[in-house]
């Protein structure tokens, strides 16, 4: 009895299982065919869709400082309120009407921009597993984003925020709370005091300060987390929201009387969008939908749960403190703490498996992760137990050695990105890793200066959409001299390719490997010496610039 | 420079479509919350019920074993009556219950927050209302012809200070 | 007797940073002395890997220091470590590309490499790094 109850509770989370990844695939499916438009139009580098968070903080921005200049000017009194932002509508259309405006539409492109931001993460499964903290966080913040933007209307006093108070005041009323029934505060306009009215001013000061800090805490377990969008898309939607502030001001819709009730209202379907169903169904039926939808969203991490590979490990002898796998590591994950094992140095990497995805990056970054046969064991003082460095070696040498021609390739790849299987053929050697910036750039010295392959092509995820967050920046800067640990200047980066591509990119890939080889024939084999000038070696704050890599694709 | 005036006027319509999407939605489409042509009437008060027992004077023995602080010579139950509504419009039956008090030992008031939509028209309205069961019937009670005007928020309101149903 | 000798003006005066150079040295000692042994090559071929890993590893830690100390002379010091890795990596290479191989002048090499830098850039840092 116990084993079918077993077998039916396994079926059913495998029929869950398989619903939420045909909700992912045919998710992904759409956004891959919108991004790439969007790729053709701004390039991979600032996509808007691969910084929606950025553009989340940076709409945040806009509505705060719109909304201080607002606060200036807005009077917090049943008469006063819908009478001052009709002065700053009117009277100061030049100025005050745009900051309304904007006030408005930039936190309706707040809201578009979430929820985009929250599919997207949901479609390329990074809610589960270690990044659980994260989805939670910013499910539980579209409570107080919704609660701000609805507040926010409710000042105005106007027929919409009339509607909205006594519909909220309804909802909540719903729930037995309540000694007095809220709703009682707007029976008619002599039950509205202007006290309550500061009540709400302060609400929609407090609550986005809350909604600031929570975002705060929902970036916190990742590292450099970019809070600014690329500048240009700064500009260009700062632009694009001012013309339609000056093109089309936010109106309000007649002053509220609660003496009569409101037939017709304009809602701003952004956040009222729940609205009409408390009254076309139920409040209850409403709270279901809100409640029930977010527990719903904060359980998903758990369904199924995500089985991470196996931590990173620290190997102590072999680990002498340099903070380089810290100063790479894009969650977060390893810390630098005061050395345990007796050995003079002051401290050593130590991993925290809570918080490590095994992306790898950090093998990446450790200075002993090289592949030249020493006397000791082949272990880094960081290392993968899945994928350590001794197999990655083991890895090339085989993917190599059959290789023949003037024009080989070892392709590494890795495992979120395009899948590299049609790249394999004669004369290509193909390796994935778990991010691509887990390979240390002695191993591409490794390959080409002894002669495994005549040139190595590193192959990614779009440029900035790695799906690590850091693996594409940090492999360029690598690559440029401009991020430890550098490529060897010695390494002719002729003989070197990158290729940055989404899953749409195959054709391209293709094709640039292709053109790729064929330059390598030119060249013929590689011989010591014959290599162009190494990088200037001095540390650059030029972050982001393209590696040196002759061969560029996105 | 063809690809440069492509890529600068393909992210121009995007731009374009984001903030006509904005600038769309947030007021349209309209939506019609409560039809044009009818009335609403809003029960609503919020109104303690009598004490369930009557109010007695303790006996000097009583007194006698209370501390001294805490003489109080009269005293009246916590809980209260369930206080029973009914509201009728031209004679016909509109709404009636019978509201708890509110709290864990049923001492608070009774609320209640009802919402009606009517065509709008003269009706003869008619509110009783008994908060006390040691009364047997209704111990207030208030008739009136009232007109209401398409759109009107008509509300009736109790209260025991003034006298009784009071209507806006 | 061995190839380079420890000398105190090779301290910088942090024990994590002499530890590493003791160790260094030691490396490129026994590789000189394993260079006359016969069957050299794939041992001298491990030491140089060795080698190039912990020197790797020492100067991550050298300028992991030197930048928490702001050392003035951060930019060159680096400039050099770079030099050095690209240097011992051609040693290596030319080990094992080699057609005919001259101990003496590559055990010369070995320790030219090292002790230079020693003498020049490190001597600098004495006492520079918190």
């Amino acid at each position: 009895m116990l084993r079918y109850l077993v077998a039916q509770s396994g079926d059913e989370i495998f029929r869950r299982r398989a619903l939420l990844k045909t909700i992912q695939r045919s998710g992904r499916l759409a956004f891959t065919l919108v991004e790439h438009a969007f790729d053709h139009a701004f390039g991979p580098r600032i996509n808007p869709f691969y910084h929606l968070g950025a553009l989340s903080f940076f709409f945040f921005w806009v509505v705060t400082a719109s909304g201080i200049y607002l606060f200036i000017f807005f009077e917090t009194s049943i008469e006063g309120a819908y009478r001052s932002v009709e002065y700053l509508t009117h009277e100061q259309w030049y100025l005050g009407s745009v900051a309304r405006s904007l006030h408005r539409y930039a936190s309706d492109a707040m809201v578009i921009v979430v929820l985009l931001h929250l599919a997207r993460e949901f479609v390329l499964d990074r809610y589960r597993g270690v990044r659980w903290y994260a989805w939670i966080t910013g499910v539980l913040l579209l409570w107080f984003l919704y609660a701000s933007g609805i507040g926010g209307y409710w000042l105005v006093w106007d027929r919409l925020a009339q509607y909205i108070a006594v519909v909220t005041a309804e909802w909540f009323d719903w729930l037995p709370i309540f000694g007095e029934p809220m709703a009682r505060n707007f029976l008619n306009n002599a039950a509205v005091s202007d006290r309550f009215f500061s009540l709400l001013s302060f609400l929609h000061i407090g609550i986005p300060l809350f909604l600031l800090l929570g975002m705060w805490i929902h970036i916190l377990r990742i590292s450099v987390a970019k809070t600014n969008p690329p500048r240009a898309i700064m500009i260009g939607t700062l632009l694009a929201l001012t013309v339609l502030s000056a093109l089309y001001p936010a109106l309000s819709q007649g002053p509220a009387d609660l003496d009569t009730v409101v037939s017709v209202v304009r809602p701003d379907w952004f956040y009222l969008a729940l609205y009409p169903l408390i009254d076309v169904w139920s409040p209850g039926v409403a709270w279901g939908i809100a409640g029930g939808g977010t527990l719903l969203l904060m359980i998903l991490p758990w369904l199924p749960r995500r089985r991470e590979a196996a931590a990173a490990v620290v190997s102590l002898p072999n680990c002498n403190g340099c903070g380089r796998c810290f100063a790479d590591c894009p969650y977060s994950a390893v810390i630098m703490l005061p050395r345990t094992d007796g050995l003079p140095y002051d401290s050593q990497a130590s991993v925290n498996p809570d918080l490590c995805t095994a992306c790898g990056i950090c093998v990446g970054a450790c200075p002993t992760a090289t592949p030249f046969r020493r006397k000791t064991e082949l272990i880094a003082g960081i290392d993968m137990p899945l994928l350590a460095i001794r197999t990655i070696r083991e890895k090339t040498l085989t993917a190599t050695t059959k290789l023949e021609g003037q024009d080989r390739v070892l392709v590494y790849g890795c495992q979120p990105g395009i899948d590299l299987t049609g790249l394999a053929q004669k004369g290509v050697g193909v390796l994935t890793l778990p991010c691509v910036a887990a390979l240390t750039p002695s191993f591409i010295d490794f390959v080409i200066t002894r002669h495994h392959a005549d040139g190595v092509m590193l192959v990614g995820c779009a440029a900035g959409d790695c799906y690590h967050r850091l693996g594409v920046d940090w492999t360029e800067q690598r690559l440029a001299g401009q991020r430890d640990p550098y490529l060897r200047g010695r390494v002719p980066r002729e003989r070197i390719a990158t290729a940055w591509v989404a899953p749409s990119g195959a054709k391209r890939l293709t094709q640039a490997l292709d053109a790729f080889r064929s330059r390598l024939r030119d060249m013929g084999p590689y011989q010591k010496g014959g290599s162009l000038p190494p990088p200037s070696a001095s540390p650059s704050s030029n972050h982001g610039e393209v590696s040196d890599a002759a061969y560029r694709l996105g | 420079m063809l690809k440069k005036i492509m890529r600068y006027s393909g992210q121009g319509l995007f731009y374009g479509l984001f903030v006509s999407v904005i600038g769309y939605f947030s007021v349209a489409p309209a939506y019609v919350h409560f039809p044009a042509d009818q009335a609403l009437i809003k029960v609503s008060f919020s109104h303690a019920g009598q004490p369930l027992e009557e109010c007695r004077v303790r006996t000097a023995e009583e007194l006698e074993k209370l501390p001294p602080n805490m003489r109080v010579p009269v005293v009246c139950g916590r809980e209260r009556s369930p206080v029973k509504f009914e509201l009728e419009l031209d004679g016909e039956l509109l709404y009636r219950a019978e509201l708890p008090p509110a709290g864990l030992s049923r001492d608070g008031a009774s609320t209640v927050y009802q919402r009606f939509a009517v065509p709008a028209g003269r009706y003869r309205l008619r509110t009783r209302l008994n908060d006390s069961v040691r009364v047997p019937d209704f111990n207030y009670t208030q008739e009136t012809d009232v007109t209401v005007v398409p759109g009107q928020v008509f509300v009736v309101d109790f209260n025991a200070h003034t006298g009784g149903f009071v209507f806006k | 007797m061995p190839l380079i000798a420890w000398d105190d003006r090779f301290s910088v005066g942090v024990t994590a940073v002499d530890h590493e150079h003791r160790e260094l040295i030691g490396l490129v000692n026994e590789t000189h002395e394993r260079l006359k042994r016969p069957g050299a090559d794939i041992t001298v071929s491990n030491f140089l890997g060795e080698i190039y890993t912990r020197i790797s590893a020492h100067f991550a830690l050298e300028e992991k220091l030197m930048r928490a100390s702001r050392y003035e002379h951060f930019s060159e010091h680096k400039a050099d470590h770079e030099q050095l890795l690209d240097d011992i990596r051609d040693i290596m290479d030319d080990y094992e590309d080699r057609q005919v191989f001259d101990e003496e002048r590559f055990a010369q090499r070995l320790a030219t490499w090292f002790s230079d830098h020693f003498r020049t850039h490190d001597a600098r840092l004495h006492h520079k790094l918190g």
